[in-house]
């Protein structure tokens, strides 16, 4: 079965799925914690007999008893998946036989979880899925389901559209906050996966079809695919196990969602073959009820949707161009770094950040992958992929959670071709540079023309009109002076005219002027006013992201000007105590969180001392002097860090310092750290991962769940002399010991210390470890030895 | 099922953090409100408990209706004298991991800070939990947790129970290869039950794993539990 099929069905009023397989199983005599997938070689006429159940109660999908035939969760019962998905598909085919009944291939979540929070990879899970779709070409339709990771379901989406043609079917599991259990809002579930192309969305598990109620109204509000409700038989009691809502109940409760819009329904845990056969009944004879739909534009991480409904800021700070400190940070794999910008744009009021890492002599591909990743492991806000190459860009697009924008396509053939397929392919937002072979058009109106034939080819690709986006172009005002209100005027024009968003980097306008920041907010309210919706700025600067909060303030957006008053009402929001001018100098700030008052007394103190100075006599003193009296219990593991905290953001003015001189970074050494392979507890190794730096070492930080053969790799690469394990389970100490004794048959020329909560000195020495550190400080001290 | 938290124990939490009788200075105590507030915004605390009738038998307990099978002296001892047993899980949720990887990327110390709150958390819900069987169970008497990876209960059976309890599915409770659990504020427990009085086995360091290398008994401490 295709797509084209699929859509046939559909012209039914409804479409029944079935009700649960676990419950059914269970009921005759499937223990708990068994592998119920097992069954379909050990008892295919148990199967077949369920299925049949449920195609003579109505369903015109069964799904097959697949849900955990992944290669994990088979290694219990020692079957392959090769073996269980063609079986169980054939059981399910062999109870359809004679029907018009289907057969969908059922997946539900691999049961690992992925990164950050866990340790499988993307990757990884979309060759697992893939695995699954391979071995379930048999099927009718693909479906899956109980997901509550979005990147996990991108994954399996993605690994069912490229190794398949049958239709898709996606369902997550909501909870009644109207989130997943990884935070996963109904908002980003429905763009996401309506971007990426699937058949059908919807709800399954959970919870009871009355409970669902607010959560499938949210999910008919975001989408204009057909929506599927497969809700269980009501909450299960704790100590039965049983369901509180009998087949009757569950479709009255059913019949109530049936206005919001819903087309697909079923049963999941607690139901069994007389529920299907009461929505059966209760569907009989009535008439699909389509509802009057205006998706809003929007973007989005896993836990956050912007809707593009009035003026957002895109942060501008990630991108190497003309930033030293950041070409130096890219260079180095400082990704710590990358994040901190990345932060701070936030924290000033950013609702969107582009990234941008080219650079020449990086692998641009590469270094997008792993950024993108770690941004969004700490920061919600979605982002705008900005790259020229489209290698790197669909590579991207791979990997972000969610759906971003893309930056950029022009009015040239060969950017037209490449980037918009790719935008259509994985339903992301694009922005449209009025530009071609022949440069920027002079007059509005020739831009204007470009605009117009971007959103026409996008639009034959079958991307959706609001999610083109055009950039108008803005010149410096110090080289053409006239051209400032052409690219208003084409602003406007493409506002109005075409009805598209728009969008202005806008920093340039001020090139090689004074005061820029006075000409850059200016320009930014002139442009909005015309109708800019995503300005593109440096949202650290107050007066830029101000000009926004004012702006919608007084056009009515902000109604009652709240948002305009929480961020300006006077409210001290920052964590460091008031600092008295008189009594912050360096060690007062340092000891008590301050780092503003820091960061400036740095600065202040490389105007009139070396760098090294600074560090060797004001900094380091003061760490040897917190240490100090960590060791002695005056002060605690808080506060410590907290004093090294401060001490990083000295570092920040020393290197930037040493940066704008040209001369060579401050580092008394490289040093190795990583959460051994399995161990994802990386906390410890981040806390000595701060100490150390300020000391001036330079670390090289391989992060958590790290293969030995990577710290080995990395250790020669880097010519690394001291290399720093951390593990935090017994489970993991082994992957300590592989890693020591593979650096040492590799006869590695570098020093070894441990450390981790279960890691005790002896155990340390029989792993062939040369220093056991007993907390953060001690590995300053061990540093110390070994590098000096 | 939900547990709503209103506040965590920051007495806990600072005992976690190192701190003995003293006192935490200003800032880190303005931290920790700061911290405090934000985790209770990001947690969505969860459990599942599930009471089966158990069956002893020689150095293991069987879990009627289940594939599992707990083995060991130290279970054995903790569930003498019960009839039946409630298999428990809980989670603060990935929430906490979230807020802890947040702040480490541009203040450790609040990480760190946040990090023994979240474990206190984890704490409270499960006291919470232990009083919620209390009360729907008929049993009158109930032991304290034990975990697996306590004394000789072996870590390798957090699979299996949490497929028993279908903790992936019910409260987004999942283990990795090495047995660790993700989200990692989560905690797995065996609780006895009991219509006779139950000899107080002493919850210890006796039977934990970690007692060579614990750092509240180098201090001359304990760890609470």
């Amino acid at each position: 079965m295709n797509t084209v099929e699929f859509k046939e069905l559909l012209k039914k009023e409804y479409v029944l799925l079935d009700g649960a397989m676990g419950t059914m199983l269970q009921a005759s005599g499937l223990k708990m914690g068994e592998t119920p997938e097992a069954l379909n070689l050990q008892k295919p006429e148990l199967l077949v007999d369920i299925h049949r159940k449920y195609v003579e109660a109505g369903s015109d999908i069964i799904y097959a008893n697949t849900f955990g035939a992944n290669r994990f969760k088979l290694h219990k019962c020692g079957y392959s998946v090769e073996e269980v998905i063609p079986a169980a598909i054939a059981n399910a085919k062999k109870a359809c036989e004679g029907t018009d009944t289907l057969v969908a291939l059922d997946i539900g979540p691999i049961g690992q979880l992925l990164e950050p929070t866990g340790t499988l990879t993307f990757e990884e899970a979309y060759d697992v899925f893939r695995q699954q779709v391979l071995a379930g070409k048999d099927a009718d339709v693909i479906v899956f389901e109980t997901m509550t990771d979005l990147y996990e379901l991108k994954a399996a989406v993605l690994a069912a559209k490229e190794n398949s043609d049958k239709p898709v079917i996606c369902t997550m599991t909501f909870e009644e906050n109207m989130r997943t259990f990884t935070g996963v809002c109904v908002s980003s579930m429905a763009i996401t996966l309506e971007g990426l192309g699937v058949d059908a969305i919807g709800v399954n598990c959970s919870l009871g079809p009355k409970e669902l109620y607010p959560v499938v109204e949210e999910i008919c509000r975001w989408t204009e695919l057909p929506v599927v409700v497969k809700p269980n038989a009501g909450l299960p009691d704790p100590v039965t196990n049983e369901y509180n809502c009998s087949p009757e109940e569950f479709a009255q409760y059913a019949e109530k969602l049936l206005p919001l819009g819903v087309k697909i329904l079923g049963g999941c845990c607690g139901t069994s073959p007389d529920y299907i056969r009461a929505l059966c009944s209760m569907l009989k004879g009535r008439k699909h009820i389509s509802t009057e739909k205006h998706i809003p534009c929007a973007v989005c991480s896993p836990t956050s949707t912007v809707v593009i409904d009035r003026p957002r800021i895109i942060g501008e700070r990630i991108n190497p161009t003309g930033k030293k400190r950041f070409k130096e940070a890219l260079a180095a794999n400082d990704i710590g770094y990358v994040l901190s910008q990345a932060i701070e744009q936030v924290h000033a009021g950013a609702d969107l950040l582009d990234v941008n890492v080219g650079m020449p002599g990086i692998d641009e591909k590469a270094m997008m992958i792993k950024v993108l990743k770690q941004i969004q492991g700490v920061v919600s806000v979605p982002l705008q992929i900005d790259t020229t190459m489209p290698e790197v860009l669909e590579a991207a697009l791979r990997v972000y959670n969610g759906k971003p924008i893309v930056n950029s396509v022009n009015g040239e053939e060969k950017s037209l071709s490449t980037v918009l397929s790719l935008v259509k392919k994985f339903g992301a937002c694009v922005v449209g540079l009025t530009l071609d072979e022949n440069g920027i058009p002079k007059k509005a109106e020739d831009r204007f023309r470009i605009a117009e034939r971007i959103l026409d080819r996008a639009l034959k690709l079958g991307i959706k009109k609001e999610n083109v986006f055009i950039d108008c172009l803005t010149l410096t005002a110090s080289a053409e002076q006239e051209g400032v209100l052409e690219t208003l005027k084409a602003v406007e024009m493409v506002k109005t005219k075409l009805g598209l968003r728009t969008v202005l980097g806008v920093s340039n306008i001020s090139f090689g002027l004074p005061n820029r920041e006075l000409v850059n907010s200016t320009f930014l309210t002139m442009a909005l006013t015309k109708g800019l919706d995503l300005p593109i700025i440096n949202p650290n600067v107050a007066s830029m992201t101000g000009a926004v909060r004012a702006y919608k303030l007084l056009s009515n957006i902000d109604v009652n000007s709240v948002e305009f008053i929480s961020n300006y009402n006077g409210v001290q929001n920052s964590s460091a105590a008031p600092a008295s001018a008189k009594t912050a100098d360096l060690p007062y700030a340092l000891a008590n969180g301050l780092k503003d008052e820091a960061a400036s007394l740095t600065a202040k103190l490389l105007e009139e001392h070396e760098p090294m100075y600074v560090v060797n006599e004001m900094l380091i003193p003061a760490l040897d002097k917190a240490g100090a009296e960590f060791e002695t219990g005056k002060i605690f593991l808080p506060q410590l860090i907290q004093t090294a905290g401060v001490a990083q953001v000295c570092f920040e003015e020393i290197k930037k310092k040493i940066l704008s001189s040209g001369e060579k970074t401050v580092s008394k050494g490289k040093i190795i750290l990583a959460t051994v392979k399995g161990d994802i507890h990386d906390i410890g190794k981040n806390i000595v991962k701060v100490l150390l730096e300020n000391y001036g070492y330079e670390v090289i930080d391989l992060g958590r769940d790290v293969d030995c053969q990577l710290v080995v790799d990395e250790t020669i690469k880097n010519d690394v002399h001291l290399v720093g394990l951390s593990a935090l389970m017994t489970t993991t100490l082994v992957s300590m010991e592989k890693t020591i004794k593979l650096l040492r048959d590799n006869n590695v020329d570098c020093r070894i210390m441990v450390g981790g909560a279960v890691v005790t000195e002896d155990y340390a020495m029989q792993i062939g470890a040369d220093y056991y550190a007993k907390d953060a400080k001690e590995s300053v001290d061990i540093a110390k030895k070994v590098l000096g | 099922m939900s547990i709503t938290l209103n506040e965590i124990n920051k007495a806990e939490a600072l005992r976690y953090m190192g701190y003995g009788k003293a006192k935490p200075d200003e800032v880190t105590l303005r931290n920790i409100d700061e911290c405090e507030k934000a985790l209770l915004e990001s947690i969505n605390p969860k459990y599942i408990y599930r009471v089966f009738d158990i069956r002893h038998a020689e150095n293991s307990v069987e879990i009627i209706g289940t594939s599992l099978v707990l083995t060991g002296t130290d279970i054995c001892r903790h569930l003498k004298g019960c009839d039946k047993a409630a298999l428990l899980a809980a989670t603060v949720s990935d929430g906490a991991d979230r807020l802890i990887r947040y702040y480490s990327a541009f203040d450790m110390a609040k990480s760190v800070i946040t990090d023994c709150l979240a474990s206190a958390a984890v704490e409270q819900v499960c006291n919470e939990v232990d009083r919620i069987i209390r009360s729907s169970t008929e049993q009158k008497y109930q032991t304290w947790r034990f975990s697996p990876g306590y004394g000789d209960l072996p870590l390798e059976v957090q699979k299996d129970f949490l497929d028993v309890l279908d903790a992936g599915k019910r409260i987004g409770l999942n283990v990795l290869d090495n047995y660790m659990m993700v989200p990692t504020k989560s905690v797995t427990a065996i609780v006895g039950l009991s219509d006779s009085e139950i000899s107080k086995g002493r919850r210890g360091c006796s039977c934990c794993n970690m007692r060579d290398r614990c750092a509240y008994r180098i201090r001359g401490e304990h760890c609470g539990v």
